[in-house]
């Protein structure tokens, strides 16, 4: 099974835990990065080679504060890749967001319309 | 619909090179808050760890901070009317290794001989007399109703080491606005004069330009992606409104900063840095933000082009447009996304206003204006 892979929050960079064993799959906090495909190029890397090998079921959570523009071209990458593993295996997305962040639903809602993927939008 | 604006954002270019010329780091136009002072206060101190290595000046300049702001707040409610430039002014600004902070409210005009006559007080005596009057006023506390006023004078020339400037501009016939002009540093200066008037004069006129286009903060650059998340965490607690307001205009300032981060041109390369200014203006909960950074000439055409084609499509063809570069990776460059424009324009509801103004050889300003429409 791939390795852990956790990354702290920064002021500007979101918190990253991929731990497979313990069946957690996290985005969270603020990705507004300066250099997005530099931040996010082993976050995909670590995807890519679990989806050789992946557990039965994978429930991704994304629970962005903000992204910018730059990560979202990132996170669409991260969910074509799910959707590729979805193929053979379960992928649920649950997309956070905060209720009066109206823009982060519509994001959310975007995503789902392009992507072959089963998303739950979850309001807190 | 509008386009190419550059007559009315031709003075987003006059504000910025008048920001230059005096090396303004920061203008804040508004009513006074605790929270507002809390952040400029985090926001100049920020500034001074990053640029100042004596602690003494640190200090000095953190101490005239704090008296010059509560200054403000303590006077901001002695004006009734509600004339539209009843707002508080502070600007900082940093010249040949000295800090100058300049702080204005209104007054009103039967008091600006007693204020004349004390700053002029102030200004005649020499440092140990000037700690007697301090003694003098705080025994006898009968010169101001505010209990401080007076102190506050005494103790921003004491702790300046320098003497006031200022300047009262008339507004109408019962008031005036009062410019106070600080220098916190550790010797006198002396024989400058002339200097300080001059850039007294460049704020006044920086003010009005304010005043007439109704901006709460000008921060001029350089940009790069610390002096943006410094200056996005000071915006959030500026922001009035609804959190999904907030939150809008927050997506918006950081597209439009990191857009100057970017694509900002300048032509000494040696700093991580871009020259540029940011504007934020509100009106009844209407939110302006306005950009303004050198752009390489070459590009200009083709970022039109762009402008022209994003306020000309429907809701709807935004969207496919917004997708279509969603998922075009052959562009992707950490420099540019190719979303920023299309995002902004959808996220403001409103078409972006721009302007070009050639100003060398090989470079143009470019001035970019998102309006955020209330939902």
């Amino acid at each position: 099974m791939t390795e852990t892979l956790i990354i702290e929050a920064k002021e500007d960079t979101p918190k990253i835990v991929f731990d497979p064993a313990n069946r957690l799959f996290q985005i969270s906090a603020s990705s507004l990065p300066e250099n997005a495909i530099g931040f996010y190029e082993p976050v995909i890397k670590w995807l890519n080679d679990y989806s050789v090998n992946p557990i039965d079921l994978t429930v991704f959570d994304f629970s962005f504060e903000y992204f910018n523009t730059a990560s979202a071209k990132q996170i669409a990458k991260i969910l074509l890749i799910l959707e590729n593993i979805a193929k053979e295996h379960e992928v649920v997305i649950n997309w956070h967001y905060k209720k009066e962040d109206s823009d982060m639903l519509s994001s959310g809602s975007r995503f789902s319309k392009l992507i072959d993927l089963n998303f739950n939008f979850v309001g807190y | 619909m509008q386009s190419d604006n550059t007559d009315f954002l031709r003075f987003v270019f006059i504000l910025f090179k008048a920001m230059q010329k005096d090396n303004l780091g920061y203008v804040y136009r508004g009513r006074f808050t605790q929270e507002i002072t809390d952040n400029i206060l985090a926001l100049t101190e920020n500034k001074l760890e990053k640029e100042e290595q004596s602690s003494k000046i640190k200090k000095r300049v953190y101490s005239i901070l704090v008296e010059c702001l509560q200054n403000i707040t303590r006077h901001q409610n002695d004006i009734k009317d509600d004339l539209p430039d009843n707002n508080g002014l502070f600007v900082i600004q940093k010249h040949d290794d000295k800090y100058f902070i300049t702080t204005g409210n209104m007054v009103m005009n039967n008091n600006i001989d007693y204020i004349k006559k004390l700053i002029e007080t102030i200004n005649s005596l020499e440092k140990e007399d000037l700690k007697n009057y301090y003694k003098i006023v705080l025994e006898g506390g009968s010169l101001s109703s505010k209990g401080g006023a007076g102190l506050g004078l005494i103790d921003m020339a004491r702790k300046s080491g320098n003497k006031l400037h200022y300047h009262f501009s008339r507004v109408n016939k019962d008031s005036s606005f009062f410019y106070l002009h600080t220098i916190p540093s550790l010797e006198g200066i002396e024989g400058s004069l002339e200097h300080k008037e001059e850039s007294l004069n460049n704020i006044i006129n920086i003010h009005n330009t304010l005043n007439k286009e109704n901006i709460l903060l000008v921060s001029n650059g350089p940009f790069n992606q610390e002096s943006l998340m410094i200056l996005l965490g000071s915006l959030e607690g500026q922001m009035k409104g609804t959190i999904s307001h907030k939150k809008k205009v927050f997506y918006i300032v950081v597209e439009m900063l990191q857009n100057i981060v970017k694509h900002g041109y300048t032509l000494d390369s040696s700093h991580n840095s871009v020259p540029g200014v940011f504007i934020i203006g509100e009106n009844k909960g209407l939110y302006t933000i306005i950009t303004g950074n050198y752009v390489d000439i070459n590009k200009t055409k083709a970022l039109k082009k762009k402008l022209e084609n994003v306020n000309s499509l429907s809701m709807e063809k935004l969207d496919e447009y917004f997708n279509k570069c969603l998922f075009n990776f052959e562009s992707d460059s950490s420099k540019k996304a190719g979303l920023g424009i299309i995002d902004l324009r959808i996220k403001s509801g409103n078409p972006l206003s721009y302007s070009f103004i050639k100003t060398a050889q090989d470079s143009v300003f470019f001035s970019l204006q998102t309006v955020i429409t209330t939902v």
